[in-house]
């Protein structure tokens, strides 16, 4: 539910119309997470439907402008106040991949050695949009947890290696 | 530009091979991170790639001199090459400055002309405030920017470095490597040996040693970032 209260939030500074919110979510988030502006409208409904924002008339432009209402930031203290379940993970591809070789008789080595690569390459595009964000800091946390993220999963595939090396002598 | 290059070596100590046929150049604005499992040869490599070993067969080149034909290698260090370490980097009876001015007057500087490049340096790696604190009155990550000051006085294109971010939280790594990044960006060739992932992805290419090869690396490469 990160995009609803996502737009929650940010209209808990003001109101805003549509496009506004999507280009805030993007900044904020470093443009780690691209949302189509289809997303903005549709949650936006949700978020109408379920009495956390209001319409709030339009502006001189004729925008549809979007209000938060006290339910709504009531929401989102709820949101802040609540941390993040790690329960509904989607299940784990290479996990998955790398257990199936190790039981196939597939060269786990080789499949290891590959993700690495590939996981790697991908740290190091992460790292320079880090160094591209400059002072961002919002940005800059966004990334870090992606680069979090892809470090363990290479600490992971070293102990694979190591555990399978141990196991094969 | 190639500042160090090598050329299929390999090192025994006794009957262990620690390298078993290495090729790896490293050129002027390079950052090259060397990984790899504890007993890889990481650490040999990156001895032999600054001069403080010798191969027992292939070359290494140093901005274009064969150091098999350098007799004081000593000499040769102390003017081309730098190194950072995790640990006992810095001299505790020294103040920062005077740790940065030490391969200066080992060389022969005059103590005033080595203070001037010390500070300069120490300038450029954004820790001039500390210049007349000794090593223990300065935190973690101020202590590693003086060691890469010293690293990197006088006229030494290639710095070498073996786990720089051993003992720091990962916000000050982080500075640490930004700090070797803009040297690189500068013109320096940087070979780093880290054991992170988070580090090594600061490095255009990323080489993995296993058992005494290059099990990988110019598979990682990418364009330049500059």
């Amino acid at each position: 539910m990160s995009i609803r209260h996502g737009l929650l939030t940010l209209l808990s500074s003001g109101p805003r119309y549509g496009y506004q919110l999507r280009v805030e979510f993007e900044a904020t988030t470093g443009a780690t997470w691209p949302l189509n502006i289809g997303q903005v409208y549709t949650t936006l409904a949700r978020l109408e439907r379920d009495g956390l924002v209001a319409p709030g008339g339009a502006d001189e432009q004729g925008r549809a402008i979007y209000t938060i209402t006290e339910a709504g930031r009531e929401e989102v203290g709820r949101w802040f106040s609540t941390p993040v379940a790690q329960t509904d993970r989607p299940r784990d591809e290479l996990a998955i991949k790398i257990a199936m070789a190790v039981a196939s008789g597939v060269d786990v080595a080789d499949v290891i050695q590959t993700q690495r690569v590939a996981t790697m390459r991908a740290l190091q595009e992460l790292t320079r949009a880090k160094r591209a964000a400059g002072d961002g800091l919002a940005q800059r946390l966004v990334l870090d947890s992606l680069i979090f993220k892809a470090e363990a999963e290479q600490r992971w595939l070293d102990h694979c290696e190591a555990v399978s090396k141990e196991k094969s002598r | 530009m190639t500042v160090v290059e090598l050329r299929d070596v390999t090192r025994e100590h006794g009957r262990v091979h620690a390298l078993k046929g290495v090729s790896l150049e490293v050129a002027a604005g390079e950052l090259v991170a060397v990984m790899g499992p504890s007993g890889s040869g990481k650490s040999t490599l990156l001895n032999l790639a600054g001069g403080l070993d010798r191969p027992t067969s292939g070359s290494v080149t140093i901005e274009g001199v064969d150091l098999a034909g350098v007799k004081d290698l000593a000499a040769l260090r102390r003017t081309r090459v730098g190194y950072v370490f995790q640990d006992l980097n810095l001299i505790p009876s020294l103040t920062a400055a005077e740790n940065v001015m030490l391969p200066r007057e080992l060389d022969g500087s005059r103590s005033r002309q080595a203070r001037a490049q010390a500070l300069a340096v120490l300038a450029e790696v954004g820790a001039e405030e500390v210049a007349d604190r000794f090593p223990e009155e300065l935190s973690g990550g101020q202590r590693q920017r003086v060691a890469i000051a010293r690293a990197l006085v006088g006229e030494r294109r290639l710095l070498l470095a073996d786990e720089p971010t051993g003992a720091l939280d990962t916000a000050t790594g982080d500075e640490i490597l930004q700090l070797l990044r803009a040297r690189c960006d500068d013109g320096a060739a940087v070979l780093l040996v880290t054991h992170e992932p988070r580090y090594a992805a600061w490095a255009d290419r990323v080489v993995y040693l296993r058992d005494g090869l290059i099990a990988e690396a110019s598979a990682v490469r990418l364009e330049s970032a500059r």
